[in-house]
C-alpha cells in the first residue's frame, strides 16, 4: 500500500516591491537577483517595480478622508491590495535615502497598508492583519556607514524589522543591507549580491 | 532668524493646520521672517526621477528641478517640519521633499578622494523644529523606535550646524484626541517655539 499523499504543497507566493528609478543601477541588479533566486526555488513571484508601474505615492485629501472607512478605503488602490493580500512572502528592495524609504515606497505603505488590510483597530488597539505573510525580507543599500546609521538609530532598519514586522508577524525576517555604498568597491558589491542570493535561497 | 516651514497635510482643515497657525503666529509675534512651503497645496511631486538620479552627483545640475526649494533652504537658518506621522514615519509627500531637495552640494559634501567621508552641508541651519501627530501611542511608537522622529532629529540634524537647537513635540493617540488634549498640545507647540526662537 502506498501512503496517501500529504497536503499538496502550493508554491509560495512572493510579492517583491522594488523602488529604484534607474534600470542599470546596483539596486536593479539586486532586484533581479532577488526575483531570479525566488523563482529558482519554484516560488510564484509577483514582481512589482513601483517606478516602472508609475505608482502614485501621494495620499490625496479624498484618500485621507476615507482612510478609516473599511472596506471602501481600498477602492483607489484595490489592485495593489489584492496583490499584497495574495502574498505569503514580502521582499522589499530599495535604496536608503536620507535614512528612510524612497518616497515611492513610503507611499505604498501610506496608501496600501490600510486599516482593514494591514491592521485592524480593535477598540483603538492595532491588531496585525497581514499574518498570511510568513516571510519578510528587505534588501537595501545605504550611502552612509553602518556607524552613521546606528548613530541616528537606523530608522529604515526599524521600519522593516519592527513596524512592518508588527503587522505581518512573520516566522522569518531578514534585513540584508550594504552600507557605505559610495565607497564600495566592485568586489564588495559582488560579494553582497552573492550574499543576497544565498540568504534568499534558504529563506 | 529666518525660518522655512515645511508643511505637509492633505486636508486643509486638519489639526495639523492648527499647529501651523500656532507656529506662524508665534513667528510673527517674535518678529521672525519665515517662508512657508505647503507641499500638498502646491502639488509637490515627491518621486525622485531617473533623470534626477542620473545627475544626482553633478552639483551644477542636480538642483535645477527643485531650484526654489533649494533657494529656500539656503536662505533659512531654521527648518520647521509640521506633518502627520504615518507608519511611524513621514508621509511620502514629505519624504520625497527630503529625497529631491537634500541633494549633494546642498545637504551633503560628497567624498572627494579615497578614505574621505560624506560631510554635512546644512551647517547654516542652527535651529530645527519638528511637530507631528501620531495615531499610535507613545509606547508603541517608542517600541518601534520612532523612525520618523529619528530621521529628522538625528539623521537630518547630523547634517545641520553642530549643537543645532532642536525642539520636538508630538500628539500621540490622535484618533482618540479630545478638544482638551488638542489644545494642550497646541500650548506645548507654542512653548517649544518659544524655546526655538529664544
Amino acid at each position: 500500500m502506498t501512503p496517501a499523499p500529504t497536503v499538496a504543497n502550493d508554491p509560495v507566493r512572493a510579492l517583491v516591491l522594488a523602488a529604484h528609478p534607474v534600470p542599470d543601477s546596483f539596486n536593479a541588479a539586486l532586484h533581479s537577483q532577488v526575483v531570479r533566486t525566488l523563482r529558482g526555488r519554484g516560488w510564484e513571484v509577483d514582481d512589482c517595480d513601483l517606478y516602472a508601474e508609475r505608482f502614485d505615492p501621494v495620499m490625496s485629501e479624498a484618500d485621507r478622508r476615507g482612510y478609516h472607512d473599511v472596506p471602501d478605503n481600498i477602492a483607489p488602490v484595490k489592485a495593489y491590495v489584492d496583490r499584497l493580500q495574495a502574498a505569503d512572502a514580502l521582499v522589499l528592495v530599495f535604496p536608503v535615502w536620507n535614512f528612510g524609504y524612497p518616497a515611492i515606497l513610503k507611499g505604498f505603505l501610506d496608501r496600501v497598508f490600510l486599516p482593514g488590510v494591514s491592521f485592524r483597530l480593535d477598540e483603538g488597539k492595532v491588531v496585525p492583519n497581514l499574518t498570511r505573510i510568513r516571510r519578510l525580507a528587505a534588501v537595501t543599500t545605504y550611502g552612509g556607514t553602518r556607524l552613521r546609521a546606528a548613530l541616528c538609530g537606523d530608522p529604515p532598519r526599524r521600519c522593516v524589522t519592527r513596524a512592518m514586522w508588527h503587522v505581518c508577524r512573520p516566522r522569518t525576517t531578514k534585513y540584508l543591507a550594504l552600507y557605505d555604498m559610495n565607497r564600495a568597491r566592485d568586489d564588495t558589491r559582488h560579494r553582497f549580491l552573492t550574499h543576497v542570493g544565498d540568504q534568499l535561497r534558504t529563506f | 532668524m529666518r525660518a522655512l516651514i515645511i508643511f505637509c497635510h492633505p486636508k486643509e482643515d486638519s489639526f495639523n493646520a492648527a499647529v501651523l497657525d500656532t507656529v506662524t503666529s508665534h513667528l510673527t509675534s517674535a518678529g521672525v521672517e519665515y517662508r512657508l512651503r505647503d507641499l500638498y497645496r502646491s502639488n509637490f511631486m515627491p518621486v525622485l526621477t531617473a533623470h534626477e538620479l542620473d545627475c544626482y552627483l553633478d552639483e551644477s545640475r542636480n538642483t535645477q528641478p527643485v531650484a526654489q526649494d533649494v533657494e529656500d533652504v539656503q536662505w533659512a537658518d531654521a527648518l520647521i517640519f509640521i506633518y502627520p506621522t504615518w507608519w511611524y514615519g513621514l508621509p511620502a509627500m514629505l519624504k520625497g521633499w527630503l529625497d529631491r531637495v537634500l541633494v549633494p552640494g546642498v545637504a551633503f559634501v560628497m567624498p572627494k578622494g579615497e578614505g574621505d567621508n560624506i560631510r554635512p552641508g546644512l551647517t547654516h541651519i542652527t535651529r530645527l523644529g519638528v511637530f507631528t501627530t501620531c495615531g499610535a501611542s507613545w509606547w508603541l511608537t517608542t517600541l518601534i523606535g520612532s523612525p520618523g522622529r529619528r530621521m529628522l532629529t538625528r539623521g537630518l540634524r547630523a547634517i545641520c550646524a553642530k549643537r543645532c537647537r532642536t525642539v520636538f513635540a508630538a500628539h500621540y493617540l490622535m484618533d482618540s484626541s479630545t478638544t482638551a488634549s488638542r489644545s494642550r498640545y497646541l500650548k506645548q507647540v507654542a512653548g517649544r517655539m518659544q524655546r526655538l526662537t529664544a
